[in-house]
């Protein structure tokens, strides 16, 4: 199956199924729960169903271009279900069959792997999803984003498009997964991955690996957190301030891959990133809040009020 | 009476991970009979079942709780019966307490109580079982101790996993409870897969049709059921190339654990992998996949696994091509780490162990590496004269850290040491010194042997005995239960070692080139760490004479007249226990034991006049003493110490030892303390009981 058919099979099945369908969030970023989409939409009570695809950046995983299964990009495609709704495994199961997946021939496993995103501060238990021995899914019920409990519950599937495809197509290399095609008066030209992605893979692998300036990158660390407290203080701005600790998240990436964090300073740099993001965390629930009048939060915008009016 | 009924609960869930499974099912078996106990309703033949999804309990319990005949003892007599012999107000309320008529309170003394008291016997009502275990079971499942709790949906419920179905029967009785809005069935959900063709649910009528009822749907429900068919057919399939399965019992529980029902699958990967270690290839299928390796007669790895599927069957074949296409791909990243760290020579990452902190007031895996080339340095000279011999242990412990920082340790922890080895041996570095790296972390447990090669077994004692000493000398010394450092592992292997390999260096001596190693980064004084470290090595000891399996009477009498000799102590537990069964060493222990108690408030000394002693009893003895203070070795010694028994009791059964004539006084109370002191040269006699 083609790149692009897989992901449309999946936007298709989850919008029949009440998800709104999103779109990649435009800054870097390892994974796709980081997508605001996810990020915010699993904080708070309202009712929260979104699919969407989420490039997903691994420095330290780039090879060049040259292994024919590891990638410094991959493509990740995101459902997010909140509450988590009672069949979630079998619509899940179903999402698969949507795909051309035979049950009745293959084996499925649900393993245990508990998600864990220190620099988000979020954290929730669940499983790889394993079909004939691969990985192709992780399974999670958010317990915590930002350091805050999640209530209810959201769950969260996560499909490794390229590994999918890969292996309902049997292929052996990555680069030579088809994407689609492009039809022209002149004839029918299928692209694959590899023309389409290879030689970012080289150049970005060679970036993280040797090119990127640690410097510059230290730097810009620490400007990217300066800024995104001063969005958030100073303008309480959580939305914009959520983006700079994507940046310092890949930043920080770069930095890693570049062999430039020892084991010691690891730990505070991502909390400086989980501090950040989970300041956003709570100031988006309190706006949140602020936007649905209960009995608390009216008397809590009349005290703010009158403390506003003291000054 | 009624009889018994079978009770059965299952709660089905979505899927447990592994671990939790057995421990979850081990816990609420004692707390379900406990509860039982408690009601009047012994449990009988109680079992568990599980599977990935799946807990399930099942035992025999009377169908309704026999009427409980209760004694309620209340107030004083005096203050119940006013003087008029009328009930008080008190004597009244006691009654109503208790659902009775006055008239009938009794007016007795109970044991403890001083003057009568009122007494009730009341008859409470037996309830229907199925009516206890509807109102108990929410509660005991919800008190499941869950290491990783989690919530799902809307609810503040709190499990391992979301509960999806409740099984709950009492005989054919579905027993009506309810957890977080579940109310329990009499049907359940078999195999996931199975339920893509058969959407009904799964009826079980009885607790009995249990097993059955859930075969049929694609659940195996006992988990030694599973393991028994997932060893049968690893050995066919194995067999099957010519080959044996790489025994694994813990990745066998696992696979036992992780699928409803398995089916063994075969698959292939290119040969041209095997070019990797037989470790990292073994390593990396276990972790990776799950799958177990196959070894030629000859130990070499085969072209091969075998791995656990969660069906019946692999009709198209996609199990067997997906992991071979999954494998095929981990193997390819092993392939890369083991190329990627070979463009280095090993000893390039020395600098970077700076980086790599081993504790946090010892330093860094830099400045432990320092610290056992000192120790090895020491002790090699101990142990040979050959400065190239030397200096090639030297070059081992300097290059046994080194492989913390290569790409395939990063990916696979297990894999250190091997690796090292590994790539020394590809450098081309002399086989002692690649041997050594290789196996310095072994012993890894009890199970384990010690390194294969002298320098192995050198540079492993230094590295362990570095990590104790210094550990001991900042004052991380493990108590109770509380060992997170593993340092009585690392004790056991120091043990191991000396003890197998039979090296005369003592405890003491280790200790002391240790500590003077770890120098000023101690914070604990010099005498304070050794007294703790000796007192540590000697329960070491104790422990080595216990898993050698030594009688208890051997190890106490021997351990007695001291430890840290291990190959004077092993010769001698050897020796005694050759003797443990005889008879007239009881005996001799008696004797001994008469003897420390007699010399304990006396000083007597070497020389004893033979001639004036009179007795033929002692006579006797003092003939033997010779002889026993000549026995060359621990065996003769015992052999003649046992034909003392004898003699010995008759000289006790002849003789006061403590007469009024010094003399005699003298040279029997020296007598005894030679013979003590032949005595002690193996053992301490008056431990053996």
């Amino acid at each position: 199956m083609h790149i692009q058919e897989l992901i449309l099979r999946l936007q298709r099945f989850w919008a029949d199924r009440g998800c709104l369908i999103g779109q990649p969030y435009d800054l870097e970023k390892g994974a796709g729960t980081m997508n605001p989409l996810t990020f915010f939409g699993a904080l708070g009570v309202k009712p929260w169903n979104v699919a969407y695809v989420e490039p997903s950046r691994r420095p330290a995983d780039g090879r060049y271009g040259e292994n024919p299964f590891r990638v410094y990009k991959h493509l990740q495609f995101q459902v997010l279900l909140k509450p988590s709704p009672a069949k979630v495994q079998d619509l899940y199961i179903e999402s698969l069959e949507a795909l051309g997946i035979d049950f009745s021939k293959h084996d499925l496993r649900f393993e245990e792997d508990n998600w864990e995103s220190p620099s988000l501060g979020a954290w929730g238990v669940g499983w790889q999803v394993v079909l004939d021995g691969m990985e192709i899914s992780q399974f999670t019920y958010f317990q915590q984003v930002g350091g805050l409990d999640c209530r209810p519950v959201s769950a969260e599937l996560t499909y490794g498009i390229e590994r999918i495809c890969m292996f309902l197509g049997g292929y052996d290399n990555i680069f030579d997964l088809v994407h689609g095609e492009v039809k022209t008066d002149d004839g029918v030209f299928p692209v694959t991955y590899g023309q389409m992605r290879q030689r970012e893979e080289f150049e970005l692998s060679a970036y993280s690996f040797e090119h990127a300036d640690i410097d510059l990158h230290r730097t810009l660390f620490d400007a990217f957190e300066k800024e995104g407290w001063r969005l958030l203080k100073d303008h309480g701005h959580f939305l914009s301030a959520y983006e700079q600790a994507l940046k310092m998240s890949h930043t920080f990436n770069v930095l890693d891959a570049r062999g430039a964090v020892s084991t010691t300073e690891r730990p505070g740099i991502i909390k400086r990133v989980r501090d950040l993001a989970s300041a956003c965390a709570r100031a988006y629930l309190e706006h949140e809040e602020g936007k649905t009048p209960t009995a608390e939060s009216a008397e809590k915008n009349g005290a703010a009020a009158a403390k506003g009016g003291a000054k | 009476m009624s009889g018994t009924k079978t009770f059965l609960l299952e709660l089905h869930c979505e899927e447990i991970p592994a671990r939790f499974l057995k421990p979850l099912s081990e816990e609420f078996s004692p707390s379900f009979s406990a509860w039982a106990k408690n009601q009047g309703l012994p449990v009988t033949a109680l079992e568990f079942f599980f599977s990935p999804r799946k807990l399930c309990w099942r035992g025999a319990l009377s169908a309704a709780q026999p009427n409980q005949i209760e004694t309620q003892v209340g107030p004083p007599q005096r203050m119940c019966v006013d003087e008029a012999g009328q009930p008080t107000i008190q004597g009244q309320k006691f009654a109503e307490k208790w659902g009775v008529d006055f008239d009938q309170v009794r007016f007795e003394q109970p044991a403890g109580k001083k003057e009568p008291c009122a007494v009730v016997t009341i008859t409470k009502q037996g309830r229907p079982t199925v009516d206890l275990l509807a109102e108990a079971l929410p509660d005991l499942i919800e008190s499941l101790h869950v290491p990783k709790a989690m919530r799902w949906g809307k609810s503040d419920f709190e499990f391992v996993r979301p509960i999806r179905n409740i099984l709950c029967l009492f005989g054919d009785q579905v027993v009506p409870l309810t957890v977080d809005g579940v109310t329990a069935k009499n049907t359940t959900w078999g195999h996931r897969l199975y339920h893509r063709e058969h959407p009904a649910p799964v009826k079980v009528a009885t607790p009995e049709a249990y097993e059955t009822a859930l075969e049929a749907a694609g659940v195996v429900a006992s988990v030694a059921v599973r393991k028994s068919r997932i060893a049968e057919q690893l050995d066919q399939l194995a067999a099957e190339v010519g080959g044996r399965v790489v025994a694994d019992g813990s990745l066998l529980d696992t696979l036992a654990e992780i699928v409803e029902f398995p089916k063994i699958v075969r698959g292939d990967f290119p040969a041209s992998f095997l070019e990797l270690p037989k470790e990292v290839l073994v390593t990396s299928l276990r972790e990776h996949q799950k799958s177990f390796c196959i070894e030629g007669p000859d130990g070499a790895l085969l072209p091969c696994f075998l791995t656990a599927a969660n069906r019946p069957d692999d009709p198209a074949g996609f199990v067997k091509a997906g992991n071979e296409w999954v494998l095929k791909a981990r193997l390819y990243d092993a392939r890369f780490f083991f190329a990627e760290d070979r463009k280095l020579a090993l000893s390039v990452r020395m600098e970077k162990l700076q980086a790599l902190t081993f504790q946090r007031e010892l330093g860094s895996y830099y400045d432990k590496t320092g610290r056992v080339v000192a120790i090895t340095k020491a002790l090699a000279t101990r142990l040979s004269d050959d400065d190239e011999h030397i200096n090639r242990a030297m070059e081992a412990a300097r290059m046994a850290k080194c492989d913390l920082r290569t790409l395939m340790v990063g990916e696979f922890p297990e894999l250190q040491g091997i690796m090292g080895g590994e790539y020394l041996k590809h450098e081309g570095a002399h086989e002692e010194v690649w041997m050594a790296v290789k196996e310095h972390y072994r012993p890894v447990g009890a199970e384990d042997a010690i390194p294969s090669t002298p320098m192995g077994c050198l540079l492993s004692l230094c590295d362990k005995l570095d990590t104790v000493a210094g550990c001991f000398a900042v004052g991380l010394i493990p108590s109770g239960s509380k060992d997170p450092l593993a340092l009585r592992r690392a004790g056991q292997g120091i043990v191991r070692i000396l003890w197998e390999r039979g090296w005369a260096f003592t405890p003491g001596d280790l200790i002391s080139t240790a500590l003077r190693v770890v120098g000023d980064k101690a914070t604990k004084s010099a005498p304070e760490s050794t007294e703790a470290l000796l007192a540590f090595f000697r329960d070491r000891v104790a422990y080595q004479l216990e898993v050698a399996g030594y009688a208890g009477s051997v190890r106490r009498s021997a351990l007695a007249t001291g430890w840290e000799d291990l190959a004077d102590l092993k010769a001698r537990c050897e020796a005694l226990s050759a003797f443990a069964d005889d008879p007239r060493f009881a005996s001799l222990a008696q004797s001994a034991k008469r003897i420390g108690n007699i010399l304990k408030d006396e000083a007597p000394g070497q020389a004893f006049d033979a001639a004036v002693m009179q007795d033929a009893t002692e006579k006797a003895l003092a003939d033997r003493l010779k002889a026993l203070e000549a026995s060359p070795n621990q065996v003769a010694l015992l052999a003649a110490l046992a034909d003392l028994a004898e003699p010995l009791e008759a000289f006790f059964g002849a003789v006061m030892v403590k007469c009024e004539e010094p003399t005699l006084r003298a040279a029997r109370l020296n007598l005894l303390h030679r013979l003590r002191q032949a005595f002690l040269r193996v053992a301490d006699f008056s431990q053996w009981q």
